[in-house]
């Protein structure tokens, strides 16, 4: 028998490859026991690998049937296995919460026996916590692919936030990496999900972009879906004829379940739904993941998609060795797009070009953007409009509220952007201030982007060329003196 | 011109505010204990006069607004030095412009006072996520903080509200007082070390649990201790359970 020790361990040990740990998104209030849950979210502490911890992350169990090529609780995998049983972990949840050492839990668990048997277990332990406990903090329920709608309707009342993990961003490394998760099996909860907030009139969408003119109207329930997501790659993250496609899935199931559960004012995963991708497992470039995250906020207004570098963590010929470092720098870029997408109003399109399916490994996407696009700029400040000022490098939601606010009072000066919380290393060549401009003599993209990487001190640069391999010594000298960093 | 010294009570320095328009106008406004006496230039010791002060605190909420009066309030609980200077020039400037003052970002003074509450947000926003509360004997949640600035009372809605129903003490050190909360309601108190609870019994196993947690979440591969201290400074991890040694 095992103590309560090592579960915490083992079962501790199989979540933590799961990236999704934000508390954020709920307005819990305390109506039971014990907790609330803070809008903004709390975090409460950060591991050695500088993530953040705010929930309890734990699988109810690792005793997986699956056999998911990048999944260390794959069943050919040699690890310590374990279960919780569901009043020990209910109250671990609030020995720990009394103590503040966390926002709420996170529950995920590997497939034992089949999809619902496991989610019967997950949604046992939420509502011991839930109603016998009286706990009112956060909750974040992992779906697993392929649970009955039932099942996910019960679970999504009595957690704040569901997900379920899409994994592999086409279908085809999917099939390769994963061939007992379906896509439509995937889709089909994430539907459903998005359906009942829509019923629910609770429905927000990713970020404050993709929100268009209520999200929650009627004609927005999604109906039948194409069933792979390779189809979406073709389509560019136009949904236009995905509904035409998939007459086979049924239309009927796709209606969220019992109506009258809203007016006895329960809530249904108050902070939506996300989801995740593993980065380089597979073969896919920067641009169909990015691609495949547009068309998520697009078609299920998701909250956020996660990205995980892929650590290897199992032995398999499919994919990179065990020695291989994980592509954080790559993982890292594809987060700072994807803000783009939910924040600034960018478009995945607008990113890339014929020439580079990739994200540049050596500047941030908005600057690669903006140079570009240098016959859009230099913008002035004190003329140009919030979007446009959001646009430029450097400029964030905040300052660029600032200029908006200060100057109805008085006109915005150069020395006044720094205070605003303007990156000015980078902004000063793509802004003018009442007509002077501030960067380079020469308004050109190579001279641009040299200054800025300097500035940026050209130390983290150059590792990798533009697919994403790492550069031996001799080509990235050759690179850093291109840009005369040398 | 005269420098005025107070009590350190936000009462105590709306007086000296008050003292600035009608009596004589000051050149620093100082604590009484610390104050040392310059060459140049008279001071006064100023008494905390309730009325005089609740006519600033008035004036200030409705010739400025509600917003920069409770900003006001935030930079008075930092340890910024000088930060009586600083406030005084903000509400000057804030009785000539009005309510508009807090969109003048570029102005040395707003910038100033902005910094300041930025810092005590953040403060605050710490420690609601870095109290770590043991459970004493009776069941009572007690922890130890010893904030930079004097945020205490800024956390004890959040508490108050989530441990509903667990009385709780929260021990600022290093200002010897504590917040004390039950049923939703807290007020704050002086407190000694030697009022300081019993530990229960399974407390000790419960913070182990938490350690080994701490310990097995993070992915080796990915260790990145720069990213860690810059969300955790070391100097509070002198009360973080996880972070003792084991």
């Amino acid at each position: 028998m095992q103590t309560l020790m090592e579960k915490l361990q083992i079962l501790a040990d199989s979540a933590k490859y799961d990236v999704s740990c934000s508390s954020s998104g709920s307005h819990r209030k305390n109506t039971g026991n014990i907790g609330n849950a803070h809008t903004a979210g709390i975090c409460h502490s950060w591991s050695a690998d500088g993530r953040c911890i705010s929930l309890l992350k734990v699988l109810f169990s690792n005793k997986c049937v699956y056999n998911c090529e990048y999944c260390v609780n794959r069943r050919s995998n040699d690890f310590p296995r374990a279960s919780f049983e569901p009043d020990e972990l209910a109250r671990l949840t609030i020995e720990f919460y009394r103590r503040n050492y966390i926002e709420g839990l996170f529950l995920s668990s590997a497939v034992e026996v089949s999809p619902d048997r496991t989610a019967e277990r997950i949604l046992e332990s939420l509502r011991l916590l839930r109603y016998k406990y009286g706990f009112s903090g956060y909750i974040h329920a992992k779906i697993i692919p392929g649970v009955s709608q039932e099942l996910l309707h019960e679970i999504g009342l009595v957690a704040d936030r569901l997900s379920v993990n899409i994994e592999m961003p086409t279908a085809r490394s999917l099939q390769t990496f994963a061939p007992q998760k379906k896509p439509k099996e995937i889709f089909a909860p994430m539907r459903q999900i998005t359906n009942s907030l829509i019923e629910r009139n609770s429905l927000k969408g990713p970020g404050n972009m993709f929100r268009g003119i209520a999200v929650n109207a009627p004609e927005h329930y999604l109906k039948g879906f194409s069933q792979g997501i390779e189809e979406k790659d073709k389509a560019g993250g136009s949904r236009a004829d995905s509904d035409t496609q998939d007459s086979i899935t049924a239309v009927s199931s796709a209606r969220p379940l019992s109506r009258n559960r809203r007016r006895q004012g329960e809530d249904f995963a108050p902070a939506g739904q996300t989801t995740q991708m593993i980065i380089g497992a597979g073969g896919e470039t920067d641009q169909s993941i990015l691609n495949t995250s547009e068309s998520l906020y697009r078609t299920f207004k998701m909250k956020r998609v996660y990205y995980s570098a892929y650590v290897p963590v199992v032995d398999s010929p499919m994919l990179p060795t065990r020695k291989t470092a994980p592509p954080l720098a790559r993982e890292h870029r594809i987060y700072q797009a994807d803000w783009l997408l939910r924040f600034y109003g960018f478009s995945v399109k607008e990113l890339f070009t014929e020439k580079s399916q990739n994200l540049d490994p050596d500047l941030d996407p908005k600057v690669t953007w903006a140079l570009r696009n240098l016959d859009q700029f230099p913008v002035e400040v004190n003329r140009a409009s919030y979007d446009t000022l959001m646009r430029i490098p450097g400029i964030g939601a905040v300052s660029a509220r600032r200029i908006v606010r200060q100057r109805r009072l008085s006109a915005v000066k150069f020395d006044d952007l720094k205070k605003m919380g303007v990156v000015l290393k980078r902004a000063k060549y793509f802004l003018t201030c009442s007509g002077r401009y501030y960067g380079e003599k020469r308004f050109e993209p190579e001279v641009i982007r040299n200054a800025i990487l300097q500035m940026e001190n050209g130390l983290q640069m150059s590792l990798f060329d533009d697919q994403w391999n790492r550069l031996e010594e001799g080509p990235r000298q050759e690179k850093l003196s291109a840009a005369g960093l040398l | 011109m005269q420098d005025y010294l107070y009590d350190g009570t936000f009462e105590g320095f709306l007086t000296c505010v008050y003292h600035h328009y009608y009596t004589e106008q000051a050149a620093g406004i100082c604590l009484k204990e610390e104050y040392q006496p310059s060459l140049l230039g008279g001071f006064q010791e100023v008494h905390t006069d309730l009325e005089k002060a609740d006519r600033v605190y008035q004036a200030i909420r409705r010739k400025i607004s509600y917003m920069d009066l409770r900003r006001i309030y935030k930079c008075f609980l930092s340890t910024v030095p000088d930060k009586e200077m600083i406030l005084l020039r903000y509400i000057v400037l804030g009785f000539h412009i009005g309510s508009g003052i807090s969109k003048l970002h570029g102005n040395p003074d707003v910038f100033a006072a902005q910094e300041i509450e930025k810092k005590i947000n953040v403060e605050a926003e710490r420690m609601r996520q870095f109290v770590r509360f043991s459970v004493m004997q009776g069941d009572i949640l007690y922890a130890r903080i010893e904030p930079d600035h004097d945020v205490l009372e800024l956390i004890g809605d959040h508490f108050s509200d989530r441990f509903r129903n667990d009385p709780f003490l929260i021990h600022d050190v290093c200002r010897g007082k504590a917040m004390a909360g039950y049923q939703g309601k807290w007020y704050i108190t002086s407190f000694a070390e030697n009022d300081v609870p019993e530990e229960s019994e399974e407390e000790k196993e419960y913070q182990t649990l938490w350690q080994k947690y701490f310990d097995h979440i993070a992915i080796k591969e990915r260790k990145n201790s720069n990213c860690q201290r810059n969300f955790m400074p070391l100097r509070y991890r002198k009360h973080l359970t996880e972070c003792q040694m084991r």
